[in-house]
C-alpha cells in the first residue's frame, strides 16, 4: 500500500485558527470520502473518467459532495480513490477552491489516500483504521453524494448517545420518502429495509430487498421481537451518510471479509449484536435533500431534481463553481453567458452551458447541455444529458440518453431512449441506433485500447463500437457477486424489468434462471413463527456474511445433478448423490436449499426433453424419462429431496418442482403445467409423493401465488381430482368391507 | 467541555469571529460561499457586507482614493454576484462607496479650505504654492519641515508606526500641509486619515444596521392605535420588534398570517415566541392561514409587511404570498404599511428578474413523499413577491414614516450619483 502524502500538511499550518490548537483538535469534524465504488454501473463513461468527475448538471459530482461537507463545517477531509485516482487528485489540486494549498479552501486539510490493493470499500476502511488519523467522530460519505441537509442536530444527538453509552458507535443518516415515493426513491433497484426502534431510533436489523426476489419478504430475526416496539421501514432513501466513531473502523478491521458498508457491515454488525455489543442508530430526516448518484437512474433523477430546485442551494444559478455564470431565464431554463438560441428554437426546463448554440427549429426539453455544444436545426432533444463540446447535426432526434463529451451525432440520426454514448463517439448521419437493448457505445474497450469502429452500428464515418457490460470481470468486484441481480436493474439509464431478460443473457445463465427464486421462499415463514431452530438455520444461511454462499451451492448443485442426469452411460446415480452431499456439507446448505436444487435439476432435465433437440417428447414421456432414466434417482429424490414421509415435506417438494418449472426459461406455462402434472403423477406412482402430500400442496396458498404459478397449477386439477376420487373410492371400498 | 458541543455548521457569527484569523481573500471567499449556500441571507447580508468592506478598507493595499474605490467595487460586486437576489448587498456597497467619496472630497475640501485659509495666513510670509512646489526649500517654520517629510517619504513606504506619528502630527498640528500637496498624488497622511475615517464611517453604518429595527419600532405607537386590528404578514424580525414595542404602549389585536403549510410533526405553532411576548403585554393574537386571509381583511385596520428591499420607484420586495394580502387590503381600502430601514432602499428600479422573483425549494408545498404529484406537476415556489408602488401607502424607515415621493430625497441623501449608475452585477473587475 502506498500513501500519497497530500499537500494537506501545508494547508494545515496556514490557518491556525481554523485548525485549532491541539486540545481543540478533537473538536474538529473530520470526513472520509469514498471516491471509488468498484462497480461498473457508469460504464462506458467511467472508462475515461472517474465517476465522481462526471458532470451532474455540468458540475463534477464530487463538487456537490465537497460543498456538502463544507456547508456542514467539516475541517479535515480524507479522500480514498481507486480507479483513475490521478485524475481525481489532479482535479482537486487544480481547483482553486479545494486545493489543499489554496488559501481559500474551507477545509483546513485535505488528503488523498491511495490503497493499491484495495478491492472493496471495506479495504479502504480497514486501511483507514491502520493509519490512525481519525481522532473523533467523523462523517463517512461517498463521492457521489448530493445533499443539502444540515447535520448539526444529528451530530449533537450522536454525541449525546455516545457519551451515555460508549457502544453507540454509528448513526446512519436517512431521508424518509413516504409511501408513494418520488422518482428518486423508485429508481433504486435495491430497497433498503430498516427495522428501527421508533423511540430511540436504534436500528435493529438491516436487509435489502429488490424486485428480483420472488417473495419480497424480509425475515425478521426473532431477537427483534424481544425488543418491544419496532418499525419496519422500507420508505427510506439511504444516502450513504454515516456519522461514525473510530470504533466503527475497528469493527471493519475485525471482520476482514466485509466489503460493503450496508449489505455486509451494517447487516453483519446488527446481526451479531450479541457478540459485539455495538449499537447503531438512525437519524431520519423528513425534509431536505439527500441522494447518491450511485447509478445512471439516480443520475437521471438527481439531475431533474436539481433542475427543479429540490436540492437548493444546489441549483445551476447558485453558480457553485467559480467559473460558472448561470442565470435563470424564462421557461424554467438556466443559461450561462454566451448561450445562443436562435429564433424559432424552443428550450424549456433545461440547463445550457456557456457558448452553446442552438439553431432554429430545434427543441430542447428537460435536458442538460454542456458548454460549447452545437445543436443544428430541427433537432429534438428530450430528457437527455449532453456533456461539453458535443455536436448534434440537423434533424437529429435524441430521447432520454446520455451523450458524453465531444460526441458527434450526424444529421437525421435517431438516438432512442436509454442510449449511452461515451466520449468521442461519432455517429454517422441517417443512422437509427437500436432501442432494445439500448446502445452503449464507446471508442475504447475495457483494456483501454481503441475499439474497432463497428460500421453497422455507427455508420461509415462513425467512431466507436458497442460496449459490452461484463459483470464478472476481474476488475469488477465484490458488489456484483453479492447483488448481481439488482445490479442488473441498475445498469442502464432506464429502469425496466423488460430489458432485464435481455441483459441477463450476457450475465450468466445461472444467475438469471435463479433470479426468480434466488432468495427462496420454500415455506420457512411457518418455521419462523414457531420460532424453532429450523427458522434460525434458514435465517443464518440467508443472512450469512458471505452472501454468495447459498447461490454458489445452488448453482453448483444444480449443474452437477443436471450433468449426471444427462450423462449417457448407465452409471448409477450414487456418485452424483455423493457429490451432492459433499457440496451440501461444504456449503452448510439447509434442507430447503437441497430440496430446491434437486427440484430445479429434475425439472430442468424434464423440460429439456420437451425441446426439439431432445426429441420433443410428450410431457408424460419426458417426466418419466427424467425421473426413471437413472437408477437410484428416485431413491435419491425420496431420501434427499423429500427427506421424509411427512406430508408437509412432500408438499414442499411438490411446490419446489412447481417453482422449478415456472422458472425454466422458454417453457410456456401451458406446457409447464402439463409437465408438472406428468411429473407429479410419476412421483405418485413411484411412491415418492403420497396423495396427502399432493393434496397438501394443492391446498397450499403459495402454490397459487402469481399468474404463472396459478396457470401451471390449474393444469394439475385433473390429477388432483382423480386423486381425490381415488381416495374416496378407497374409503368407499373400506366402508364396504 | 460544554462549549465543545457547539454546532459545526458555518454561520454569520462564526464567520465574523474568523475574520481576524483569516486572510482577507479567504474571508471574502468563505462569505461568498455562505451566500451561495444561503447560510447567510436576508438582513444578515447587510451586516456581512459591511464587515467585508471594513476588512477591505482596513487590510487591503491602496494608495489613493481611486484604488480604494476599485477594491471596494470589486469585492462588492463579487458578493453581489454570489447572491443576486439580495439587493441589500448592493446598497451597502454603494453606501460605502459614497462614504469613501464623501470622505475623500471632504478631505480635499478641508485641505482646500485650510489651504486657502493658511494661504491667506501665510501669504504674508511666502508666496502661495510656488515655494512649496520646489520641494526642499528651507522652510520658514520647523513645523513645515516636519510636514514635508512624510510627503517625501511616501514613495519609500514609511513603516506604519512612523507614518502614524507623522500623520497624527499633521492632523493635530497646523493644517498647513494641505496647501502644499497636489491632490492627484494622495499623500500618505491623507491616505491614512482617509482609511481611518472610512473605517469609522463603516462602523457608523454598522451601528445604523443594528439599530435600524429599534428605530423603526420607536414609530410603532404612532402607527398603531388602541383597539386596532393589525394584520402582520409573516412577521420578520423587524415587524416582530415593531409589534412588541407597540404592545408595550397600546392594546390591540394582531392577526399573524402565515403561508407556510404546517409541517406534519411540527410541535410548535408558528411564531410561538412572538405570540407569547405579545400576549404577555395583553395583546390578543390570532394565527391565520393565508387562504383565510380574505375573510379577515374587512375587519382589519391596517396591514404590515417587512420589506426585503424597497426600490426607488416605491416598489417593495416582500415574502411570497404578500402580494395577495396587499391586493386584498387595497380592495378594502386598508392602509398598507411597509417597514424597511434606509439601508434597504435601493437606488435603482427592480430588474425583470426581481419581478419574476426567485424560486425556492418546492418541498415547502409538495412533500417529497408525494411521488405522483411531483411527476405530474410543475411546482414553482416563489421565495419573494414584488409589490408595485401603487399597493403601498406608508413606508416606515428608521428615519420615520415616509411617503413615496419622499423616498427620492432619502436616496439622494444616502447615495452618490456616481454609484447609482454603477451596476454591481455586470462588472467583472
Amino acid at each position: 500500500m502506498s500513501k500519497q502524502a497530500g499537500k494537506g500538511g501545508a494547508g494545515k499550518g496556514k490557518k491556525p485558527a481554523k485548525a485549532g490548537t491541539d486540545e481543540k483538535r478533537e473538536d474538529v469534524l473530520q470526513a472520509v470520502i469514498i471516491a471509488d465504488y468498484f462497480q461498473d454501473r457508469f460504464k462506458p463513461f467511467t472508462l475515461d473518467k472517474p465517476r465522481c468527475l462526471l458532470p451532474l448538471v455540468n458540475v463534477p459530482v464530487i463538487e456537490y459532495t465537497l460543498e456538502f461537507l463544507a456547508s456542514n463545517g467539516v475541517q479535515d477531509v480524507f479522500i480514498y480513490c481507486g480507479a483513475h485516482s490521478e485524475d481525481i487528485e489532479d482535479y482537486i489540486y487544480a481547483s482553486t477552491r479545494w486545493s489543499p494549498s489554496s488559501a481559500i479552501s474551507p477545509f483546513s486539510s485535505l488528503e488523498f489516500i491511495r490503497v493499491s490493493d484495495a478491492t472493496s470499500v471495506g479495504d479502504f476502511l480497514r486501511d483507514l483504521d491502520k493509519r490512525g488519523v481519525i481522532a473523533g467522530d467523523f462523517l463517512l460519505v461517498h463521492g457521489d453524494l448530493v445533499a443539502n441537509i444540515q447535520l448539526d442536530a444529528a451530530l449533537a444527538k450522536h454525541r449525546a448517545r455516545r457519551e451515555a453509552n460508549r457502544d453507540a458507535c454509528m448513526t446512519v443518516v436517512l431521508r424518509s420518502v413516504g409511501d408513494e415515493p418520488h422518482r428518486a426513491a423508485k429508481a433504486r433497484g435495491i430497497t433498503p429495509v430498516f427495522i428501527i426502534d421508533p423511540d430511540s431510533g436504534r436500528c435493529l436489523q438491516y436487509d435489502e430487498a429488490h424486485p428480483l426476489m420472488s417473495d419480497r419478504r424480509t425475515v425478521i430475526d426473532p431477537s427483534v421481537f424481544d425488543h418491544g416496539s419496532f418499525e419496519v421501514r422500507s420508505d427510506l432513501i439511504d444516502c450513504g451518510i454515516d456519522i461514525c466513531t473510530p470504533e466503527v473502523l475497528a469493527l471493519w478491521s475485525e471482520s476482514f471479509d466485509y466489503e460493503l458498508p450496508r449489505k455486509n457491515f451494517l447487516h453483519g454488525v446488527l446481526k451479531d449484536w450479541e457478540l459485539n455489543g455495538k449499537f447503531i442508530y438512525t437519524e431520519i430526516f423528513e425534509d431536505g435533500y439527500a441522494a447518491r448518484a450511485s447509478n445512471l437512474q439516480m443520475y437521471d433523477c438527481i439531475s431533474k431534481d436539481i433542475l427543479q430546485r429540490w436540492a437548493i442551494p444546489f441549483v445551476p444559478d447558485s453558480n457553485l463553481m467559480h467559473d460558472q455564470s448561470y442565470r435563470k431565464v424564462s421557461g424554467n431554463c438556466y443559461f450561462e453567458t454566451g448561450v445562443k438560441v436562435e429564433r424559432g428554437a424552443k428550450v424549456s426546463h433545461s440547463a445550457v452551458g456557456a457558448k452553446t448554440m442552438i439553431k432554429t427549429g430545434s427543441s430542447v426539453t428537460s435536458s442538460v447541455l454542456g458548454r460549447r455544444c452545437r445543436i443544428g436545426q430541427n433537432v429534438t432533444i428530450k430528457d437527455s444529458y449532453i456533456f461539453d463540446d458535443a455536436i448534434i447535426e440537423d434533424g437529429a432526434y435524441i430521447n432520454h440518453s446520455i451523450l458524453a463529451g465531444s460526441v458527434v451525432i450526424g444529421a437525421n440520426t435517431q438516438v432512442p431512449e436509454g442510449s449511452l454514448l461515451s466520449y468521442n463517439v461519432h455517429i454517422d448521419s441517417e443512422i437509427q441506433l437500436p432501442s432494445k437493448p439500448p446502445a452503449r457505445i464507446a471508442v475504447t474497450t475495457d483494456s483501454g485500447d481503441e475499439a474497432e469502429p463497428d460500421v453497422s452500428l455507427v455508420g461509415k464515418g462513425g467512431k466507436g463500437a458497442n460496449y459490452e457490460v461484463h459483470v464478472d470481470d476481474s476488475d469488477s468486484d465484490s458488489e456484483d457477486e453479492g447483488d448481481r441481480d439488482p445490479a442488473v436493474l441498475q445498469n442502464g439509464l432506464i429502469y425496466s424489468m423488460e430489458g432485464l431478460n435481455i441483459s441477463t443473457l450476457s450475465v450468466s445463465t445461472f444467475a438469471s434462471e435463479d433470479d426468480y427464486e434466488s432468495d427462496d421462499d420454500m415455506g420457512h415463514t411457518g418455521y419462523l413463527h414457531s420460532g424453532d431452530s429450523a427458522g434460525r438455520e434458514r435465517l443464518s444461511s440467508f443472512t450469512s456474511d458471505d452472501a454468495s454462499k447459498p447461490d454458489a451451492f445452488h448453482g453448483d448443485a444444480v449443474t452437477g445433478l443436471v450433468d449426471a442426469l444427462r450423462a449417457d452411460d448407465n452409471e448409477d446415480f450414487d456418485s452424483a448423490k455423493l457429490e451432492f452431499m459433499g457440496l451440501r456439507l461444504a456449503n452448510n446448505a439447509s434442507d430447503t436449499e437441497m430440496r430446491r436444487a434437486i427440484a430445479v435439476a429434475f425439472t430442468r432435465r424434464a423440460a429439456e426433453f420437451l425441446t426439439p433437440e431432445h426429441g420433443s417428447l410428450e410431457p408424460s414421456k419426458a417426466a418419466e424419462k427424467a425421473l426413471k432414466d437413472k437408477n437410484g434417482a428416485i431413491k435419491f429424490i425420496t431420501d434427499v429431496g423429500v427427506g421424509g414421509d411427512d406430508v408437509r415435506q412432500q408438499a414442499e417438494f411438490a411446490l419446489a418442482v412447481q417453482k422449478g418449472l415456472v422458472s425454466v426459461r422458454g417453457l410456456e406455462s401451458g406446457r409447464a403445467g402439463a409437465l408438472l402434472a406428468a411429473m407429479l403423477q410419476q412421483l405418485y406412482s413411484l411412491d415418492v409423493l403420497e396423495e396427502d402430500g399432493i393434496l397438501a400442496w394443492w391446498a397450499d396458498k403459495r402454490a397459487s401465488e402469481g399468474e404463472t404459478m396459478n396457470k401451471v397449477k390449474e393444469k394439475c386439477r385433473v390429477l388432483v381430482e382423480w386423486l381425490e376420487n381415488a381416495d374416496e373410492e378407497e374409503s368407499d371400498e373400506d366402508d364396504d368391507e | 467541555m460544554a462549549p465543545v458541543h457547539a454546532a459545526y455548521a458555518p454561520s454569520l457569527d462564526k464567520w465574523i469571529k474568523s475574520l481576524r484569523s483569516q486572510s482577507l481573500e479567504a474571508s471574502i471567499e468563505s462569505l461568498i460561499y455562505l451566500l451561495k449556500r444561503r447560510q447567510v441571507k436576508g438582513d444578515e447580508c447587510a451586516t456581512a457586507t459591511a464587515h467585508t468592506l471594513l476588512q477591505v478598507v482596513a487590510r487591503s493595499k491602496w494608495h489613493d482614493v481611486d484604488q480604494l474605490l476599485n477594491r471596494v467595487q470589486s469585492a462588492g460586486s463579487r458578493l453581489a454576484r454570489a447572491a443576486p437576489n439580495e439587493p441589500v448587498i448592493g446598497n451597502i456597497v454603494r453606501r460605502v462607496l459614497g462614504l469613501i467619496r464623501e470622505e475623500a472630497t471632504e478631505d480635499r475640501n478641508i485641505d482646500d479650505d485650510v489651504g486657502s485659509e493658511s494661504a491667506s495666513d501665510i501669504q504674508a510670509l511666502t508666496p502661495v504654492n510656488a515655494p512649496n512646489q520646489q520641494g526642499n526649500r528651507p522652510a520658514p517654520t520647523p513645523v513645515q519641515t516636519l510636514q514635508r517629510a512624510p510627503t517625501g517619504l511616501a514613495g519609500l513606504q514609511v513603516s506604519k508606526s512612523m507614518f502614524n506619528l507623522f500623520s497624527a502630527a499633521g492632523n493635530s498640528d497646523t493644517p498647513l500641509t494641505g496647501a502644499s500637496t497636489p491632490l492627484s498624488q494622495a499623500q500618505p497622511a491623507s491616505v491614512h486619515a482617509l482609511r481611518s475615517e472610512v473605517i469609522e464611517g463603516i462602523q457608523e453604518l454598522m451601528d445604523e444596521l443594528s439599530q435600524a429595527d429599534d428605530q423603526i419600532a420607536s414609530f410603532s405607537d404612532i402607527q398603531i392605535h388602541p383597539d386596532d386590528y393589525v394584520l402582520a404578514y409573516q412577521p420578520s424580525k423587524t415587524v416582530e420588534r415593531f409589534l412588541i414595542k407597540a404592545a408595550s404602549r397600546r392594546r390591540f389585536t394582531v392577526l399573524i398570517a402565515n403561508s407556510e403549510p404546517i409541517q406534519p410533526g411540527a410541535t410548535e405553532t408558528p411564531y410561538a415566541v412572538l405570540r407569547k411576548k405579545l400576549n404577555s403585554h395583553g395583546v390578543t393574537t390570532i394565527n391565520l392561514a393565508t387562504n383565510a386571509l380574505m375573510a379577515y381583511i374587512p375587519r382589519v385596520n391596517k396591514v404590515i409587511f417587512g420589506a426585503k428591499a424597497v426600490y426607488q420607484n416605491g416598489g417593495v420586495l416582500v415574502d411570497s404570498g404578500a402580494y395577495i394580502a396587499a391586493e386584498a387590503a387595497q380592495e378594502f381600502l386598508k392602509p398598507v404599511i411597509v417597514l424597511g430601514a434606509v439601508y434597504k432602499l435601493c437606488p435603482e428600479d427592480p430588474s425583470d428578474e426581481t419581478v419574476i422573483s426567485e424560486l425556492g425549494n418546492p418541498s415547502r408545498f409538495v412533500s417529497y413523499a408525494n411521488g405522483p404529484e411531483i411527476d405530474a406537476l410543475e411546482i414553482e415556489n416563489t421565495v419573494s413577491d414584488y409589490l408595485p408602488p401603487s399597493l403601498v401607502d406608508v413606508y416606515i424607515t428608521n428615519l420615520g414614516p415616509q411617503s413615496r415621493p419622499h423616498l427620492a430625497s432619502i436616496l439622494a441623501d444616502h447615495y452618490k450619483v456616481e454609484d447609482i449608475g454603477y451596476s454591481l452585477h455586470e462588472s467583472e473587475v
